[in-house]
């Protein structure tokens, strides 16, 4: 059994009890609430919480019976669904789409699509199942003020004319009624926050908002870099403050089965005499989410790169955003310009250049 | 928010006296705790801790809304700036509650596209205005009321017919002088109460860059790292000012060049070297949107939509005339080439031998 000074009680009444010489919790639950507070010097409501909370045996909220695994038989057969793009290159290169109970981090330059992709992820996790989506509902945290209504209600409604114009049955048929522009952003939950300490507080508050409404199947941040690149007196703060929001939002996407996405922005570092653009927010940062996408041009074109993913190969794959929203690179009006630009590859960040073997792509394929 | 007193959040005043003794007085200074530091400071069990943490995010926390709810007409979401192809792409204007920049060479008409935006802002919502005042702080002293009244009465001749007119709308467009960094810090933290005595429904900061420009000389150590938090700062008021008021706000910005080893692909354009929006990368990154002015010739120049939210990249031409800003008839490219917004080749003015009518000999070459 646990002894008493890793249990979750407080610090004074932990001091009293060690004092009177309690060793393990199994102690302290052999008495009754009277003998407690006499022989630890507690009051008779402090021994009863003691009790109590020794009772129940759990000891983080909503974590559930620590130590219970599951077998890898166990989560093949979970077959979690994964929400798509609307690029196709782009799910078949992510196996799916972006992966439920996983993180996700979005990197780019400002302009490229981060904020665009996140929009149609949230239209697209509310794509009813009987058309492969997951008929969820989607939560954006919104720190820097780039979403504009019109535009998500623009995407919703070529999403909803998208569905409708596929093959339907009567089950099809019926989930389209449902399936319209104000329901989509009825589904679509709003949280707008100015600074960091806004955001933790939301964070923190997001398990309950989770846990009230099950439905939600996707959690986006945009962005998650803007509130902390602002000045810390002490840089460590920073870095705990982010390691603890990293953990949460891990906790929060494999307990309740959402997808959580966040984008990060790119900051100049000066390495071997140039300077570069990296991803923002630090080293150790990198290591926070299960997937990373950049998201940046090159030739002429925008490319997503996966450069980090345990189970998908590092590639690259071309995308547009057009009026409709995120989609496939072919469908731009206009072909790209010839011109190479050598400075655009600039921007291409430090880890782009190891996955060399699927990001050399022909230049031939593009413009359908 | 942040800075809310834990007392106020509803935290009991045991609890915060306690908590005081240990330095933590507000909802910023709780947060930023981890639970078990939380257990130690407040004495109390690992349920409470949270207890209390979750109790005082209540009170930091922002309103959940639905998008549904924020769904508004146009009019309502959008302030329109009068030049229909541009507010096309913009589908509608500028967006109320976000930052728009206007970045380009000396010259190119960032200040004249101002001044429109501050005649437009006091018109009555029937001619597409914000029936509002306008918030302008100067800190280049190139505003001019002559200018503003001459644009006025050349762009609605109806409506600025009566001089008692035009005084009322010059009497809605307060302009603030600010010549330093400080300066400007200052009337950005007093901005919300002039938002509020001037009933403002727009606020224009031309230049952002000037006097950042002037006071922090980047090469020196730890210069970039206090400019880029000195304008961070500056950013996040005007985000909150602008999301809170509901009304847009407009920078002007200026450009610099970029010292890359690129450029060696773009021969022949008459180059004067790769320039790009000053401020840096992470200047980009706040803005809402960007509007990029460049010179075409000596007297015909573009407006380029580099980075928006909801509009594609485009690029319109236009010239300056007496009634400020008038976009050509035949708007070609409405999907231009696409290229890096963040590196976008923009032409400036010492690129075009312009013969000055009485000028004494040839410029030899430029």
């Amino acid at each position: 059994m646990k002894p008493v000074s890793a249990s979750p009680l407080s610090p004074s009444v932990k001091v009293k009890l060690l004092n009177a010489g309690f060793l393990t919790s199994e102690e302290l639950l052999q008495l009754k609430p009277l003998q407690l507070s006499k022989e630890g010097g507690l009051s008779l409501e402090e021994a009863l919480e003691v009790q109590q909370i020794l009772r129940e045996g759990v000891d983080l909220p909503g974590e559930g019976g620590a130590g219970l695994g599951s077998t890898a038989l166990e989560l093949l057969q979970q077959e979690e669904r994964s929400i798509v793009t609307f690029c196709s290159r782009l799910d078949a290169a992510l196996g799916g789409g972006i992966p439920v109970g996983k993180t996700t981090e979005l990197c780019g330059t400002p302009g490229m699509g981060k904020t665009q992709l996140c929009l149609q992820l949230c239209i697209d996790v509310q794509i009813p199942e009987c058309f492969g989506g997951l008929g969820g509902e989607a939560v954006f945290v919104d720190t820097e003020g780039s979403l504009v209504v019109q535009r998500v209600a623009d995407m919703a409604q070529a999403a909803v004319q998208h569905c409708c114009l596929q093959d339907q049955d009567a089950e099809q048929r019926d989930a389209l009624k449902d399936f319209t522009t104000e329901s989509l952003l009825g589904h679509l939950y709003l949280m707008r926050c100015h600074d960091y300490v806004e955001l933790l507080a939301q964070v923190q508050l997001l398990p309950d908002f989770l846990v009230k409404n099950p439905k939600v199947r996707l959690l986006v941040i945009d962005s998650l870099a803007f509130p902390f690149r602002r000045h810390f007196e002490d840089l460590s703060v920073r870095t705990r403050l982010l390691s603890g929001l990293a953990q949460q939002l891990i906790r929060m996407a494999s307990q309740h089965r959402v997808a959580v996405v966040w984008t990060n922005q790119m900051t100049s570092q000066l390495r071997g005499g140039q300077w570069e653009l990296v991803p923002a927010l630090g080293e150790s940062w990198g290591h926070s989410a299960t997937q990373r996408l950049l998201l940046h041009w090159s030739g002429g074109r925008r490319l997503a790169s996966i450069f980090k993913s345990p189970s998908q190969s590092e590639s690259s794959v071309a995308y547009s955003v057009t009026r409709e929203g995120f989609r496939d690179a072919g469908q731009l009006a206009s072909s790209p310009s010839g011109r190479e630009q050598d400075s655009s590859s600039q921007s291409e960040s430090k880890q782009d250049s190891s996955s060399q073997s699927g990001s050399k792509r022909p230049r031939t394929q593009e413009g359908q | 928010m942040a800075s809310k007193k834990l007392r106020r959040a509803g935290v009991s005043q045991e609890l915060c006296e306690l908590l005081n003794r240990h330095h933590v007085e507000s909802c910023k200074d709780l947060l930023s705790l981890t639970p078990l530091e939380v257990m130690r400071v407040a004495g109390l069990s690992y349920q409470n801790a949270l207890a209390l943490m979750r109790s005082v995010s209540q009170h930091c926390a922002p309103p959940v809304t639905t998008l549904l709810e924020l769904w508004k007409p146009k009019s309502e979401s959008f302030f329109s700036t009068s030049l229909p192809a541009l507010d096309d792409f913009l589908r509608g204007g500028l967006p109320l509650g976000t930052i728009t920049e206007l970045a380009g060479p000396s010259g190119c008409g960032k200040t004249q596209m101002c001044v429109m935006l501050s005649v437009l802002a006091t018109l009555p919502r029937a001619l597409g205005g914000l029936d509002a005042g306008v918030v302008y702080i100067d800190t280049e002293s190139a505003f001019s009321a002559e200018r503003l009244v001459e644009m006025a009465q050349a762009r609605f001749p109806e409506h600025f017919s009566s001089r008692e007119r035009v005084l009322q709308m010059a009497s809605r467009v307060h302009v603030f002088r600010e010549l330093t960094c400080q300066d400007v810090l200052n009337r950005l933290d007093r901005l919300e109460v002039d938002i509020i005595s001037t009933k403002a429904g727009l606020v224009i900061l031309d230049s952002v860059a000037s006097v950042v420009r002037k006071e922090f000389d980047t090469t020196l150590p730890g210069n970039l790292a206090s400019r880029s938090n000195l304008l961070t700062q500056e950013a996040s008021t005007l985000k909150y000012l602008a999301h809170q008021f509901n009304i847009p706000v407009v920078l002007t910005n200026q450009i610099t060049t970029y010292l890359g080893n690129g450029g060696g692909g773009v021969p022949g354009e008459g180059d004067s070297g790769y320039v790009i929006a000053a401020l840096g990368n992470t200047w980009s990154h706040t803005v809402n949107t960007r509007l990029i002015v460049q010179y075409v010739d000596a007297r015909q120049r573009q407006i380029v939509i580099a980075k928006s939210p909801v509009a594609p990249y485009a690029v319109l031409n236009y010239t300056i005339q007496k009634e400020g800003i008038c976009l050509d008839g035949d708007n070609q490219e409405p999907m231009g080439e696409a290229r890096d917004p963040g590196l976008q080749p923009i032409r400036v003015r010492t690129e075009f031998k312009y013969s000055l009518s009485q000028a004494v000999g040839t410029d030899g070459g430029s």
